[in-house]
């Protein structure tokens, strides 16, 4: 992390002289285009200066063009007059113009004369003294005439014959200037006056120049209008009206940047006065700028959506540089703890292994140590038995070790594969119930079986794995209970999530020892097994756990515990099961001639026989008690073909209400006696009269259609007992031939192992039961043994699986596949260290008929083979004899 | 993520491509084909020369009345295609010669086609013909009889105007607050104020000016001329020479001989002043609670359009209270005019119902025509009243023989300078006999 914050910081740094840089590019081009865009406007502005001075001038020239032509025609006039033998005819006859609109002569010595509108002329209203002339010719100030216009008047000596004979005064109108002049200026933004110099009169605005709105009387009205007040101006403009100079200035005008000019005209006598906006002048110069600032804007634009792009390409790469350093941080966590987990695996497995040299010399070492005895006393026989006894404890101890720690090992794997086939409930139960139940007799605990709102018996899951969760749990709670303690075992139908699985909830519940709050944290971890004082003596090797955990997520389930140290502990696994398709057997129920039932006793059992028989569509009719289930027979004596009474709640005197039951029974109906002692149990019970509430057998069991019923029960142990009953089989036990059971007398077998001790033991064995074996040492000994072999010969054939040269499995295939009569037949069993579900499907797979793990048991192994040999046991009989 | 950014990237790409692209087009366009490059070549455009004074203009203000003039002139021009060229003339001082004496050389001189002339000088200029007969115009039937009454000469209908010019005394309200003032209605009031404000320290209670003073005479004299239900007789008699204007202007002079008296008019400094400019400063700065002016004065912020007290416009004080003094200036297109037929399409336009709304709307004035009514300011409100009563005086009658506005002017310039009422009216005496001879 500080190495990162490191990097960002240098990231950071280079960051700022960058930006610097990009500063000082903007600035130095801030510069360059700040300077080429004054340069422009200086150059610009200098040359509309000379523009606006070119326009002066040549409406300068156009004036004093004018007033040249005027005062040369006015000569002309003169020497016409001159001429003339009457020159006040000649006065009075002319006619006024555009231009010329009054004309008078005074006569030399005269101060009156006659003017051509008819009056008397006497010249005092003109005022000359200013002495400014047009070609030579004296020009008057301006003044306003008789038409109510600005006009100035010119005088010109009428010489005749070299005597000046009078003067001839002519008076032009500024208006007539008007027509000369150009009609736009600047696009009519500029203004334009023609002032006379001496009075600063403005005393002609032509049209077209300027605002129609304002208006100036002199010059000091167009200095106020236009605010300029600076004495400084004002002086200087004086001064050069007064020498006749041109004067140019900068002044606003109405907010607007302004050229204002005085240009003398006709050397200083009247003047061009006004101004011109900049923006009228700069036009050029301002759009100029304006395209230039528009470049810039674009290049800034472009500028700016690189540094975009840039910036964005920059986070880009940056929120991927810190998602690669998150994913590596992650990794290195991930490392980190994979380490840890596989130090604490380690760890844990070292203190297994710890654990394991502990629990595996202990049973060993009473192998040993009793079979060291068993050297000494081997002449004092229930010595001999006693030690034979032990040793087989901790073998079995150590089997169970080893099957934990391979299971494990299966597990982490991943290798394990569940196998789905159909089962049942009610096996299940009975087969969990069958182991547990005597553990838990041998530690005078009492076992409790519950089974509630259970709707489909017959489930389609891996039965072998369940059976190994419950005895795991079972098994626990029975080590982790005190001798005289409880567990109950309670399988419980939940609300089904859809109707195509039922969703169980398994519990086993104890009031042993319980367990730490720190220790519930780690109870399913592997390797891990509560040590205290009082636990430390039991046997485990700390697997059972994770591997139930592990096998019902395998499941899709769940696993909860709840322990409370010397109150005891609850598990709860939920496991969801699918239903399998056309369970629901009417037809049995329709054959047996059973329609409805009637049950008596406790309300729970009835109503989970209500729950189960709802499928097969047998109406429950449900009772309290025997009394009232004789009520309702009598009532109905041929509604009911089967009734159920509580053994366990019923009262010594109800016997005879049984009896009554048994009679209001129609002859064909079933009576079964429900237990939770189960069938032996409640005999015994019976029998002994040591069960509460227990009624005597004889007269229970010597009534017709009378059977026991353990509970709890499924339908098809429901089944079974119907079955039972009306097959007339009640009450009669298979006796079991205990020297057919045991004998394998006279049979002859091939058996393949390579291991030389394991054939011995199992040559002693099977010579002990007075049977024959040949050894091989490999598949293919035992295939070319076999091969050579007469059909008959060999009873079965007794495979190891992992061997050297050929397999089992390779071996059975190549067996089966010899063409000989009897090799379909002759049975191949499987016996082998490879104790998994796996192998046995295997070797199921390549043709053996039955898969037995090592180490050997006997029992089983006999069981097998008569299974599988029965009539073969005759025939080797026969042959023996 | 990687691919989506490459994709963004290459659409921005794309875009800048795009504009670079359109702008290197653009500038490559071409500007066009002609080998002529004049761009346009005006022929010769009709021009209409308007003769009008022009306000000395403003640094910081914009002449309201102008531009609603202007208004309808380039609605003229836009119109008929004309070009309306603007000839003005504006006194330096009060030893110019007069905008109305300009005014009168011009159109007896045919120098303009339209002017905007002042009442005496629409009568003179009536009665010697110099003016056309704009009865014909369509602008004329919507205009309100006062109007036509007034500009009316020897039959013809010689000049309209764009507003109804009505004259009043602006007053600032607040000093007349300050000193517990009612607002006078008749003469003795007004001169009881003037005095209350000479005696709080206001020397010359009233601004005035070498043009506007007469209106005090005009208010007084033909109060009940105008208001008194007798008005066409009265003027008869006045016309036959039974009657004396003297008679009805001696109170007027009077008065103002009172006000000069007792200093509440400066009387040298009114001889040498132009309209506003004398006495506007005075009256802006609060100097001067009393002035007189013309309804749009109050509009436009060369004038009073723009004060930092509450202004209010009354009537002239007289006999029947306030009463306001409409002289009726107008626009009259001369008979010799170079351009008459263009003139009178032109007067046709800016006097139309549609021009004098602009005119109206824009200046707040009341307009000649009858189809047009617009809210006056508030300061208005009490001349406006007045008008609305149908109490007001005409300061200009073209059905007199002798005219009223310029006349009276001149006399009363002459009581400025010195002259005695008795003067004054033998002055009217004359000009009526004058008159009378016509």
């Amino acid at each position: 992390m500080r190495r990162i914050r490191k990097k960002n910081k240098g990231r950071a740094d280079k960051g700022i002289p960058l930006l610097l840089s990009i500063i000082a590019v903007f600035c130095v081009l801030g510069t360059v285009v700040f300077s080429v865009s004054r340069k422009i406007t200086r150059e610009m502005s200098t040359a509309a200066i000379q523009n606006l001075s070119e326009s002066l001038n040549l409406i300068q020239c156009t004036i004093e063009t004018v007033l040249n032509k005027e005062a040369e025609f006015q000569k002309l006039m003169a020497l016409e007059i001159a001429r003339g033998e009457d020159p006040e005819s000649a006065i009075l006859a002319y006619q006024r113009n555009q231009t010329m609109v009054k004309l008078a002569l005074i006569p030399a010595g005269e101060t009156e004369g006659i003017s051509s509108t008819g009056e008397t002329f006497s010249g005092e209203e003109l005022d000359f003294s200013s002495g400014w002339t047009v070609d030579g010719l004296e020009i008057s100030d301006s003044y306003l005439n008789y038409m109510g216009t600005w006009a100035y008047s010119i005088r010109c000596p009428v010489v005749k014959e070299g005597e000046e004979i009078g003067t001839l005064y002519v008076e032009y109108t500024y208006d007539s200037l008007d027509r000369s002049l150009p009609n736009k200026f600047y696009n009519n933004s500029a203004m334009l006056y023609i002032m006379d110099a001496r009075t600063e009169r403005f005393v002609l605005k032509p049209k077209g120049m300027g605002e129609r709105s304002a208006g100036h009387v002199n010059l000091e009205d167009y200095y106020r209008a236009n605010d300029i007040r600076e004495q400084e101006i004002r002086d200087e403009v004086e001064e050069c009206v007064r020498n006749g100079k041109n004067f140019m200035f900068y002044h606003e005008i109405r907010g607007k940047s302004a050229l204002n000019y005085m240009w003398a005209v006709n050397g200083g006598s009247v003047y061009l006065t006004g101004y011109v906006p900049i923006e009228s002048i700069q036009q050029e110069g301002k759009t100029v700028n304006q395209n230039i600032l528009f470049v810039v804007a674009v290049m800034l634009i472009a500028f700016f959506l690189c540094c975009v792009l840039y910036y964005f390409n920059q986070r880009q790469q940056n929120r991927i540089r810190i998602e690669r350093e998150a994913e590596r941080e992650l990794h290195s966590k991930q490392l980190t703890e994979a380490l840890q987990a596989a130090q604490l695996a380690s760890n844990s497995k070292t203190m297994f292994l710890s654990n394991m040299s502990h629990d595996i010399r202990t049973p060993m070492n009473a192998v040993l140590g009793f079979t060291t005895l068993l050297d000494r006393d081997a002449e004092n026989p229930d010595k001999v038995r006693a030690y034979t006894r032990k040793i087989m404890a901790s073998g079995q101890h150590l089997l169970s070790l080893i099957n934990d720690i391979l299971d494990v090992s299966k597990i982490e794997s991943g290798k394990v594969v569940l196998n789905l086939e159909e089962f049942t409930l009610n096996d299940l139960v009975s087969s969990v119930d069958a182991i547990v139940r005597p553990m838990a007799a041998a530690r005078s605990q009492e076992f409790h079986v519950e089974v509630k709102d259970i709707k489909h018996e017959c489930l389609i899951g891996d039965e072998t794995r369940v059976n190994q969760i419950l005895i795991n749990l079972l098994s626990n709670a029975v080590k982790y209970t005190p001798e005289g303690g409880n567990i109950w075992f309670r399988i419980i139908g939940l609300k089904q999530r859809s109707s195509q699985f039922e969703h169980i909830r398994i519990e086993v519940e104890d009031d042993g020892y319980g367990m730490t709050q720190e220790y519930l944290k780690t109870i399913f971890d592997a390797f891990t097994r509560a040590e205290n004082s009082t636990t430390n003596k039991v046997q485990g090797t700390g697997l059972g756990m994770a591997i139930t955990k592990n096998i019902v997520e395998l499941m899709g389930g769940t696993i909860e515990v709840s322990s409370e140290v010397d109150k005891g502990s609850c598990f709860r696994v939920d496991l969801e099961f699918r239903v399998p398709e056309g369970q629901a057997d009417k037809l049995f129920w329709q054959k047996s001639g059973i329609s409805r039932i009637l049950v008596a006793g406790g309300l729970q059992d009835g109503k989970n026989i209500c729950t189960l028989m709802e499928e097969m569509g047998i109406p429950v009719d449900v009772v309290s008690c025997a009394e009232e289930a004789l009520g309702r027979i009598q009532d109905a004596p041929e509604g009911y073909a089967m009734a159920l009474l509580d053994w366990d709640t019923s009262e010594p005197g109800d016997i005879r209400t049984v009896e009554k039951i048994r009679k209001a029974l129609p002859q064909t109906a079933l009576l079964l006696l429900m237990t939770a002692h189960g069938a032996d149990g409640a005999e015994q019970g019976v029998e002994s009269g040591a069960l509460p509430g227990a009624l005597p057998r004889e007269e229970a069991l010597k009534m017709a259609n009378t059977g026991v019923l353990p509970k709890p029960f499924f339908v098809s142990a429901l089944k079974e007992k119907v079955t039972e009953l009306q097959s007339g089989a009640a009450g009669k036990r298979e006796e079991p031939s205990g020297g057919e059971e045991s004998s394998l007398e006279g049979l002859r077998f091939l058996a393949a192992e390579d291991n030389e001790i394991n054939a011995e033991i199992l040559t002693e064995i099977l010579t002990l039961e007075g049977a024959e074996c040949v050894v091989v040492e490999n598949g293919k000994m035992a295939l070319e043994r076999f091969g050579d072999s007469a059909e008959g010969e060999f009873d079965a054939i007794l495979m190891d699986v992992q061997m050297p040269v050929m397999n089992g499995y390779d071996a059975t295939r190549a067996i089966r596949a010899l063409e000989r009569g009897d090799v379909a037949t002759i049975p191949i069993i499987a016996m082998t260290a490879n104790a998994f579900a796996e192998d046995e499907r295997e070797a199921l797979h390549a043709g053996m008929n039955v898969h037995l793990a090592k180490p050997i048991d006997m029992e089983l192994l006999k069981k097998v083979l008569r299974q599988c040999i029965p009539e073969r046991g005759s025939t080797a009989a026969e042959r023996s004899q | 993520m990687k691919s989506s950014v490459g994709k963004n990237r290459n659409k921005w790409a794309a875009v800048c491509l795009a504009g670079m692209m359109a702008l290197t087009v653009s500038a490559c366009g071409k500007a066009g084909s002609d080998l002529n490059l004049v761009e346009s070549q005006e022929g010769s455009r009709r021009v209409v020369n308007l003769f009008s004074p022009m306000e000395k203009t403003d640094p910081d203000a914009e002449n309201t009345a102008r531009s609603a003039a202007d208004k309808t002139v380039v609605m003229a021009e836009e119109k008929l295609g004309v070009t309306v060229g603007y000839i003005t003339y504006t006194a330096e001082n009060y030893q110019d010669r007069t905008y109305d004496e300009v005014a009168l050389d011009r159109a007896r001189n045919d120098m303009d086609d339209i002017y905007l002339l002042n009442p005496d000088v629409i009568q003179a200029l009536g009665e010697e013909g110099k003016l056309r007969d704009l009865s014909d115009l369509a602008c004329a039937e919507n205009l309100r009889d006062v109007v036509r009454t007034a500009n009316t000469v020897d039959g013809k209908l010689v000049a309209i105007p764009q507003e109804v010019v009505a004259y009043g005394l602006f007053i600032n309200k607040d000093l007349f607050d300050r000193y517990s003032l009612e607002l006078p209605e008749t003469p003795e009031e007004f001169l009881e104020c003037c005095r209350v404000f000479q005696q709080n320290g206001i020397e010359t209670p009233v601004g005035a000016n070498r043009w506007w003073l007469e209106t005090f005479v005009l208010a007084q004299a033909y109060a009940d001329l105008y208001n008194g239900g007798n008005t066409e007789a009265e003027i008869a008699a006045l016309n036959s020479g039974e009657s004396k204007y003297s008679d009805y202007m001696r109170p007027g002079f009077e008065f103002l001989q009172e006000m000069i008296r007792c200093g509440y008019i400066d009387a040298e400094k009114a001889y040498v002043s132009e309209a506003i400019e004398g006495e506007g400063e005075d009256f802006l700065s609060q100097k001067t609670p009393i002035v007189m002016a013309y309804w749009g004065a109050a509009n436009t912020e060369t004038a009073y359009g723009k004060t930092d007290f509450n202004m209010l416009v009354i009537g002239f004080p007289s006999s029947r209270g306030q009463m306001p003094v409409m002289p009726m200036t107008g626009y009259g297109v001369g008979t010799g005019a170079e351009h008459g037929e263009d003139a009178m399409q032109v007067m046709d336009v800016i006097l139309s119902d549609e021009a004098l709304r602009i005119y109206a709307e824009t200046n707040r004035v009341i307009s000649p025509s009858r189809n047009v009514e617009v809210e006056c300011v508030p300061a208005l409100k009490p001349l406006s009243d007045r008008i609305q009563e149908n109490v007001y005086v005409l300061g200009a009658n073209a059905g007199m023989k002798m005219e009223q506005w310029g006349n009276i002017c001149q006399v009363v310039r002459q009581l400025l300078g010195g002259a005695t009422v008795d003067e004054c009216m033998e002055e009217i005496d004359r000009l009526q006999q004058e008159s009378l001879a016509k």
